[in-house]
């Protein structure tokens, strides 16, 4: 017999950012539409799939600012590694936090299009599967 | 705040589902769910199986961040002391008798049979991410084209330069694409040696260098630690290497294909 604690009691074994637990439990993991038809429940869900999406004309235009910003950098002194570390690890946290914005902000507009898209899921099942 | 049991209008609560378990696991009594206020973790028994659930109120909307985090700690903690089937975030039927049968008894050889397999396994993710600086660097003395357009931009307004802002800011991300398989490919690699399976994950951010998950028995934990040391060490001030769990084993779970 194993016991088993929730999560919301000691804290969990990792200490995980919000985007890897975004990419993880709505990304892996078993599908129940898979299994359940009749009995699911079409609860709201206001969590969007907060993936960025790689290789945009917002990305091309950060990394050419990024380059441009580096010429400067590049006459002064090399930083430490670990000078340079904390500089990334401070632009990530930024990233994750404008996601969980932007996950707020999209709530409404998600919504309808998610609801939508688990009915045709659900209905498609029958007619050959598809896979999204 | 009420602690009534059913809302107005909407029915009485339903019934979340983290995942699946084996049927001699048993949860704590003080363990909750998510939702708010959050009610007692509790498991659907059939035959030797077991659904962990709680329940929840179906007029609120899931998803917050507390939500998917108290999803990802019930399993993961879970993980650690028994086998369990991870479901992805939001899984909701009417009650536990539709637990039962419509999920528990129709699958249940499927279910216990990949419980046995993931017996004593854990599973971790294995991420890096570039440092911007050294990263760019890098591309730039790789790609003599991107020096140009870089000092094709340089001290000039953004709205002026947009078509070689642009332009660099593509080959730099394709640049960045090529890195990033091959950089995947060397967490893959090392490993691989002490893994009793390997995922590569899809990259999620652009400045990703490979997000890489690996089931491993729960015993050897420690040697994933010393397999990824040398990249580490490789990669120090290049890339920042990070090893999260461990975790459920939701890369290795295999939904059965529709219709079958």
């Amino acid at each position: 017999m194993t016991m088993v604690q929730g999560g919301g009691g000691a804290g969990g074994p990792s200490s995980q950012s919000l985007a890897d637990v975004v990419d993880t439990i709505l990304d892996k993991g078993l599908v129940i539409d898979a299994y359940v038809r009749l009995s699911l429940v079409g609860i709201e869900l206001v969590t969007i799939d907060a993936r960025v999406v790689v290789a945009s004309v917002d990305t091309y235009l950060r990394f050419a600012e990024a380059a441009n910003r580096l010429e400067i950098s590049e006459t002064q002194p090399k930083g430490l590694p670990d000078m340079v570390q904390d500089m990334t690890s401070g632009v990530a946290e930024g990233k994750t936090k404008g996601a969980i914005e932007a996950a707020g902000e999209k709530v409404l507009d998600f919504l309808g299009g998610a609801q939508d898209e688990r009915e045709k899921q659900r209905r498609g099942h029958s007619g050959g599967g598809k896979d999204r | 705040m009420s602690e009534q049991e059913s809302a107005p209008g909407g029915g009485g609560p339903v019934v979340y589902v983290y995942g699946l378990v084996p049927a001699d696991v048993e949860v704590k009594e003080d363990a909750t769910g998510i939702g708010s206020p959050p009610r007692p973790l509790k498991t659907v028994t059939h035959d030797d199986v077991a659904a962990l659930v709680s329940e929840i109120d179906p007029d609120a909307p899931l998803g917050s961040s507390d939500d998917l985090r108290t999803h990802a700690a019930v399993l993961d903690a879970t993980a650690t002391v028994a086998p369990v089937l991870p479901l992805r975030f939001g899984a909701v039927l009417t009650d536990t008798d539709a637990v039962v049968s419509e999920l528990l008894e129709p699958y249940r050889d499927e279910f216990h049979e990949a419980l046995e397999q993931l017996e004593g396994m854990v599973q971790f993710v294995v991420k890096g991410k570039y440092v911007e600086d050294a990263i760019l660097r890098e591309v730039l003395s790789d790609e003599p084209e991107a020096g140009r357009l870089r000092d094709a931009i340089r001290d000039k307004p953004e709205d002026a330069t947009r078509d070689e802002r642009l332009a660099l800011g593509e080959l730099i991300s394709r640049a960045l694409t090529g890195k990033r398989e091959q950089d995947t490919r060397r967490i893959v690699e090392a490993v691989e040696p002490v893994a009793a399976a390997v995922s590569a994950r899809e990259p999620t951010d652009d400045e990703g260098a490979g997000s890489v998950a690996v089931l491993i028995s729960a015993d050897r934990a420690e040697e994933l630690d010393e397999a990824v040391a040398p990249l580490i060490d490789d990669w120090q001030g290049r890339v920042d290497v990070t090893v999260t769990g461990p975790l459920a084993a939701y890369d290795f779970v295999k939904t059965r294909a529709p219709g079958t």
